[in-house]
Order: C-alpha cells, then sequence, then structure tokens
C-alpha cells in the first residue's frame, strides 16, 4: 500500500493565490523522502495536507488508502505523525510526563500503555530525568528531543519533521539524524522538509523539490541535489563536496557525488595514479 | 480553523494604498469616527442608523478597502445575531425594533472603526495621539500593539496545528469540555508572547530606545485644508443634528420603529 | 599597532538564580577592524558574550558580573545600553522581533531618532545606509511582507545608520535558508572590508563563514576552549565533540590526512579543496615524467 498518494493537488489560502499547483507523486511505505525548496515554496503547507490539516482544493490526498478529505485530522494525525519547526509552538503541560502523555490520552490509549510508552521514550530521548519537571525548564536542544518524543511516543507509521535541524549544532544535529536512522530502520515511513542539503544528503534517498508551488523535481538524491539547475531553480546552494566535485570535473571526477566517502575515494586514486 | 488570517482581523489590518481618504490627517478621520458614531448612538430607531451605515460604504469604496472590509462585516455576522437575540429578550418594549436598532448600531460602528483601522497608519495614528499630549511610550506600545497582530495571529495557527497533529479536537464536546482543550493552545500562545516580549525589548534597547529627553520626530502629520474642511463640516453638521434632535424638528420618517 | 576596541578580563557571570556560571573566567581583547567569528554548542555561553558587550548585560539582564568589560572607552558595568548603543550595534537571531514599525524607512529612522539626532541628519544617513544595502525596491514595504533575508537586512540596515564601530551579530541566519544566509553573511563581509566595522559574530554556519574572517573562538560551557586563526583552530581534532560544524571540506582533509595524504594547507572552502588536489596532482603527474 502507499504510505501517502498526492494526485493534482492544488491549494490557495487566499482565493486564486495558488500556494500549490499541480503536485504529483507516491510515496511507498518504509521509504524516506526529503521535501526541499526555498522558504515560500509551500512545503510546510504541502505537509499540512498530509494530516489533514489542509484539505485540497483540487485533487485529493491519500494517506494509507484513505482519502484525507473524508477524515477528521485526529483520525489522520494517528497514522501521520507530524513534529513541526518550533518547540514553542506546542509545550504547555506542568510536567515533561504530562507533554508526553498528551497524544496517548487524545488518542484514547489505556493507562497502562499510556504508562509504558511513556516510560520507554523517555529513556530512549534521555529525558528521563526530566519526567516530573516543567518543560520550560529544558535547554532548546532537549525541547526539540522533547517535541519529537510527544509525537513519537504513539508511533504513528508515517513520520513527518518540518526542519528538523533549524537553529540545531552539531550534537544536536547528530541526536536528530540517530533519531531518524532508528525510524528509518524500523521501517517507518519518513518525511522531512528542509533547506539544509547537507542534513538531506546524509539521510535520505529520495528528494521533491518544490518551487513557488510547483514540484520540479522528484528522485534520487545524487542526481537532484546534483543538478545545478534545479538548484538555482528551488534557491538552494550544493553540498560542499558536490561543489568540489564539480571543480574537479577535468580530472574525470563524476558530476553526482554526494557523500564524503565518494569524494575521498576519486581523490585517492587520483593522487595515487 | 485552517486559516485566522483572513478572517475578522484583516479588516484592521492597515494596509498602505493611495486614496484621498489614506492620506486624509488622521484626526480628520477620527473626527469622522467621532461624529459618526455619536450619530448612531445618538438614534435608537433603524433609519438613521442604517444611513450612517450605507454613508460609510461610500467610504469604502472610495478608499479602495472593500475586500479587507467585508472580510470583518463577514466576520461579525455571528455576533450580530448573538446581539441581536440579547437585544430582543432584554428589551422592555417595541423588542423588534429594539433587536433591530440594536444590531444596526453594532454593524455601523464596526464599519466606521474598520475603516479609519484600515485607511490610518498605526504610526499616522500614534503621531496623532502624540500630538494630542499622549506621552511617547503609550503611542509606541499602540503602534507595536497592531504591528504584531499578524505575527500573533500567525503564532496561534502554528500552535493549532501543532496541538491537533497531536489529536486535540477542539470541535468536540460540551462547553466546559470546549474550553478546557483550549489550555494547550492558550498556555504556548502565552508563553512564546511574553518570550518575543523580551526579545522586542532588548532589540528596542540595542536601538538606543530611552537614549535622549527629547527624542526627535522625524515624521510629522499636518492638517491640511481638505483635513480642516472635513472636519469641520463634519462638527457643524454634528451640532446641526443635535439641536434639530433636541429641538424636535427633525422628520417623522426618521423615528419610524419596526413593528412587533 | 591596532587600535584595542574591546577588552573583556577574566569575567564570569551568573544570570539571577543559577548556579552555574554563563561565563567563566574569560578573557577577550578585541581590535579595530576584526572579524571574529564565535561558535559553540548550544548553552556554551556565546549569546551570554554578546550581550556582554552591548551592556544588556548586567543591565537588562540581572546577575551576578565578576571582573572587568570594556568597550572603547566605557565600562560596560556602569554605562547604560544607550549609550554603548551608539557605538556596538546588536543583530539579534529572529528577524521578526527586531523590526517593529510598519515599513522600512520607517524602522532605519527609529534608532536615529531615538538618539535625538537632527532630521536633516537622519535623512541623510537613511539614504546611505538605504543605497548602501541596496533597499531601495523595499523601503515603503511592512516587514511581513519581506521574506527573512529581506527583514535581516533590514535589521542590519538600521542599526547601521546608528553608526556603530562594532557590530554583534547574534546568529543572524538561524532563521533563514541558505540562499539568503549566504546574502546576508555577504552583506556583513562588506560593512567589515568596506566600512571598517568591526565585527562579532556567533554562526553555526562555518561552511559560509570561515574563509573571510580573522579569527575564531570556540566557547564550550561558559569558557573560550580555543581562539586563533581560522586554519589553527580547524587543526584540533576535538571539534567533533565539541559540537562545533566542522564543514565538510575539513572532514575530507582529516581523513584522507588519516589515508596518508596530508595536503598543503586545511582547505577552507570547496574552490580551496579542488585547486589542492589540482595542484597535487599535477606535481604527481610532472615527478612521473620527469621520472620517465
Amino acid at each position: 500500500m502507499l504510505a501517502i498518494e498526492v494526485k493534482g493537488l492544488y491549494f490557495y489560502y487566499v482565493k486564486g493565490e495558488y500556494v500549490l499547483e499541480d503536485i504529483n507523486f507516491e510515496i511507498e511505505e518504509g521509504e524516506s523522502v526529503v521535501i526541499m525548496g526555498s522558504n515560500g515554496a509551500g512545503k510546510t503547507t504541502l505537509i499540512k495536507h498530509f494530516n489533514g490539516l489542509l484539505k485540497p482544493i483540487k485533487g485529493h490526498v491519500k494517506v494509507l488508502g484513505k482519502d484525507t478529505k473524508e477524515c477528521t485530522v485526529a483520525e489522520l494525525s494517528k497514522l501521520v505523525g507530524i513534529v513541526f519547526q518550533n518547540p514553542g509552538h506546542q509545550l504547555f503541560a506542568e510536567t515533561v510526563e504530562k507533554e508526553v502523555r498528551f497524544a496517548l490520552e487524545n488518542f484514547g490509549f489505556s493507562e497502562n500503555e499510556i504508562r509504558r510508552r511513556v516510560s520507554e521514550i523517555l529513556k530512549y530521548f534521555a529525558l528521563e530525568k526530566y519526567k516530573n519537571l516543567s518543560p520550560f525548564n529544558l535547554s532548546e536542544g532537549e525541547k526539540k528531543r522533547l517535541a519529537i518524543a510527544s509525537v513519537l511516543v504513539y508511533e504513528p507509521d508515517i513520520v513527518v519533521l518540518d526542519e528538523p535541524t533549524i537553529g540545531q549544532d552539531a550534537i544536536q544535529r547528530k541526536k536528530i539524524a540517530e533519531v531518524l536512522r532508528g525510524l528509518i530502520r524500523d521501517g517507518k515511513t519518513v518525511i522531512a522538509v528542509t533547506h539544509d542539503v547537507e542534513f538531506a544528503v546524509e539521510l535520505f534517498q529520495r528528494a521533491i523539490i518544490l518551487s513557488r508551488g510547483r514540484l520540479i523535481a522528484d528522485g534520487d538524491v545524487k542526481d537532484v541535489l546534483t543538478d545545478q539547475e534545479i538548484l538555482k531553480a528551488a534557491n538552494l546552494l550544493p553540498s560542499q563536496i558536490t561543489e568540489c566535485a564539480w571543480l574537479l570535473r577535468d580530472l574525470g571526477f563524476p558530476n553526482c557525488i554526494v557523500s564524503i566517502q565518494e569524494l575521498e575515494e576519486h581523490i585517492i586514486k587520483a593522487l595515487r595514479g | 480553523m485552517s486559516h485566522f488570517r483572513t478572517t475578522v482581523l484583516r479588516g484592521f489590518e492597515f494596509k498602505k494604498k493611495d486614496t484621498i481618504i489614506h492620506r486624509l490627517d488622521p484626526r480628520a478621520k477620527a473626527v469622522y469616527v467621532f461624529v459618526m458614531s455619536a450619530i448612531t448612538l445618538l438614534f435608537t430607531t433603524p433609519i438613521p442608523i442604517i444611513m450612517t451605515f450605507l454613508s460609510s460604504l461610500i467610504v469604502v469604496v472610495f478608499a479602495k478597502v472593500v475586500k479587507e472590509w467585508s472580510s470583518t462585516m463577514k466576520g461579525i455576522i455571528i455576533l450580530s445575531l448573538f446581539i441581536f437575540v440579547v437585544n430582543y429578550l432584554v428589551a422592555p418594549t417595541d423588542k423588534l425594533n429594539y433587536a433591530v436598532s440594536m444590531t444596526m448600531r453594532l454593524i455601523a460602528l464596526t464599519s466606521i472603526f474598520s475603516i479609519f483601522f484600515l485607511t490610518t497608519s498605526p504610526e499616522d495614528f500614534s503621531l496623532a495621539l502624540l500630538k494630542l499630549g499622549v506621552p511617547y511610550e503609550y503611542t509606541l506600545i499602540f503602534t507595536m500593539a497592531l504591528r504584531f497582530i499578524p505575527t500573533l495571529a500567525k503564532d496561534l495557527q502554528m500552535i493549532i496545528d501543532a496541538q491537533r497533529s497531536r489529536g486535540l479536537e477542539l470541535e468536540k464536546g460540551n462547553i466546559i469540555q470546549r474550553i478546557k482543550r483550549f489550555l494547550p493552545i492558550l498556555v504556548p500562545l502565552v508563553i512564546y508572547e511574553i518570550k518575543r516580549s523580551f526579545m522586542v525589548a532588548e532589540a528596542l534597547e540595542a536601538r538606543a530606545f530611552g537614549a535622549v529627553e527629547s527624542r526627535t520626530y522625524f515624521y510629522e502629520i499636518r492638517m491640511k485644508l481638505i483635513d480642516w474642511a472635513l472636519s469641520t463640516s463634519l462638527i457643524i453638521s454634528l451640532v446641526l443634528i443635535l439641536y434639530l434632535y433636541f429641538m424636535n424638528i427633525l422628520p417623522e420618517w426618521l423615528f419610524w420603529k419596526v413593528p412587533g | 599597532m591596532k587600535e584595542r576596541l574591546i577588552s573583556i578580563e577574566n569575567v564570569t557571570f551568573y544570570y539571577t538564580g543559577s548556579r552555574t556560571p554563563a561565563l567563566k573566567d574569560v578573557s577577550l581583547s578585541v581590535y579595530r577592524g576584526d572579524f571574529l567569528l564565535v561558535t559553540g554548542p548550544s548553552g556554551c555561553g556565546k549569546s551570554t558574550l554578546c550581550r556582554l558587550l552591548n551592556g544588556l548585560i548586567p543591565h537588562f539582564f540581572s546577575g551576578e558580573l565578576r571582573g572587568k568589560v570594556q568597550v572603547l572607552d566605557y565600562d560596560v558595568k556602569s554605562t547604560p545600553t544607550h549609550v554603548l548603543a551608539r557605538h556596538v550595534g546588536m543583530v539579534f537571531q529572529n528577524p521578526e522581533n527586531q523590526l517593529f514599525l510598519s515599513s522600512v524607512e520607517k524602522e532605519i529612522v527609529f534608532g536615529l531618532e531615538n538618539l535625538g539626532l537632527p532630521k536633516k541628519e537622519i535623512k541623510r544617513r537613511l539614504e546611505e545606509v538605504i543605497d548602501l544595502l541596496e533597499l531601495n525596491d523595499i523601503r515603503d514595504k511592512p516587514p511581513y511582507e519581506l521574506s527573512g533575508g529581506q527583514q535581516q537586512k533590514v535589521a542590519i540596515a538600521a542599526v547601521v545608520a546608528m553608526g556603530p564601530e562594532i557590530m554583534v551579530l547574534d546568529e543572524p541566519t538561524a532563521h533563514l535558508d541558505p540562499l539568503s544566509s549566504k546574502e546576508v553573511l555577504s552583506l556583513v563581509f562588506k560593512l567589515n572590508k568596506e566600512l571598517g566595522v568591526t565585527v562579532i559574530l556567533v554562526e553555526h554556519r562555518l561552511d559560509m563563514t570561515i574563509n573571510r574572517v580573522s579569527k575564531i573562538l570556540v566557547m564550550n560551557k561558559g569558557e573560550i576552549i580555543l581562539i586563533g586563526e581560522p586554519r589553527d583552530v580547524l587543526n584540533n581534532k576535538h571539534l567533533e565533540e565539541l559540537g562545533v560544524n566542522t564543514p565538510k571540506v575539513v572532514k575530507v582533509y582529516n581523513e584522507l590526512k588519516e589515508k596518508g595524504i596530508v595536503l598543503s594547507q586545511i582547505p577552507l572552502t570547496p574552490e580551496e579543496l579542488a585547486s589542492q588536489v589540482k595542484l597535487r596532482r599535477a606535481r604527481l603527474i610532472h615527478d612521473v615524467s620527469n621520472r620517465s
């Protein structure tokens, strides 16, 4: 079954001013996809269709076979967990524990289930010691982990993260990357919205690129994020690795290198003749 | 629930346009609001109030703010119905007349005030307040509050989205349950905006706010001939209407009551 | 001998109610024309350091401040922020919270009005700044109609107009996409190079900055761990653990080094890495052809 099916999607907030035009793509279960484009390209608007926060004006969006127009946000959120950019827009509870319980209580899990899951997820995210503290006392990095934990706790099949690396330092980025790798290993469908090309090439197989509301590319990260025209149209900057490979074109370096290892291999070949 | 901004708040957001109305001094527009509101409050029968409302429509057209104005007017339909019902119930006599008149009053006043805010930039408004003697700190508070309304609306929307994405259902339940459900919306909003206010305060300090006793005011508003002419004619009209009203010289049909 | 503009001596600072120091025995000198990049993991004290420079600490953020902080001729402990603000401009992370008024022009004028400058002077500076930062097309636009990058440019313009000798920018690109970030950073470099403004920039995006700064400062847990020229600092093996966003070309250099290929110097950009590879290869071919 397809995790997400988007067909002929058109959307506007203000009549006539389309923010998404003719979007078509399919995501299989277990795929890891990154949705990219500059600010204002429509990325966040697109993911809001995945759990029904927004409904298509034209076309349809199907999540695990269900048409989003026929489901409530609560029903769809159970299947699609979206972690938004800013933890400040969601943290509200008196304690970290209550914050994590929130989704489970809303979805009607049993008290035993709730306790089990909360305990597990707090351990997984190293937030156990903060169990009875106010979420507002945590550091920014911890808040972000808490926000992610509070969504993963109910184990949605599809996980969507909106700009997971914005404002994060290297250590925090690493932790988030680990979490994503874990999810991908567990067979979850993982979708991330980002404009961080370095992050995208490290973790994802497939990239969908939006530019001014239109889908301009959909394919392997290696092909899409090394295409100069696509990058330009989407206001994205290539990874340093790719840039370097382009500059070494004369030495026979291929155009679509994104990983450090690949670049090193070619450099070693070139310098050891 | 999906998009707050395109509703009520739109009618109160200043949008820069080049129309006669926009170019009027805010004090002249304030006189307009005062005079029109006074007339609306003076009468307790629908016809004069409706006339005031219709005249405001002309201003809306001249100011080219029909779209934004309509947004607000649409937004107060529910409130109007509420006012209608409440007034119908509380009216001592002439219930229907009272209800209709009060409802029309709300609609007229909303229209008049909306015109003011749509055509007056917050800065011009605060410059006017300044000229009237209000201390600068207060006018700045006002200007900034208005400037941040759309920002606040955006934050509110983001919070609602995030919480709904965790299964919060705002539409369900009885009144008490629904109010409880707003806590996960209010708490992040209040905390977020308080944090924001600290950051804004820092930025104000970094721009030397309060550095000197006598601050320079680069922009000025001056009453032009048209402003004086408009203000004067409006005030004279009001005085005239008041005179005619209290002298009982006004025509009968203005006091027609809705039967029932 | 370059003029010393900022002198921080043995500064320790505790925010009110906190038992751990936000800054621990920090000493730093900044000279005129310097471009100092400050980096380190979240919570390391970078923001606290910034706020020391215009007096937000200790005047806006209360706490216990030990040590000496001197900016130009002012002792920060006893000088109010509005005096320091004339000489130390500060740009913050979130553009939204730095723009208070309903047009770009008004925003730029705001700080100058606060300083009580005469109207003619305000007008002159307004036009100068709009010209310098190429803001003419958006001068009448309100902040919410601008992109994040444009907003930050306006925030910078509003601060530059006040004519400070020093500019402090606390993660100005945190909320921006890469292209806008590059534009904003280019602007900051321009201010340093062409106007001689001394800059202290807190940034995570090392890949966009290290080739243009004169010094890098790495902080952790309130202390200065490393300070020096970019290549010297990047040579340090512990950067990864410290949470510094080591640019990928530096990682490549390090891994090649481990495999026995030592390039002549640490590359700060993909261009530098590519040209070093080309050079090395050319030398290789030259050697091989010489032998044969």
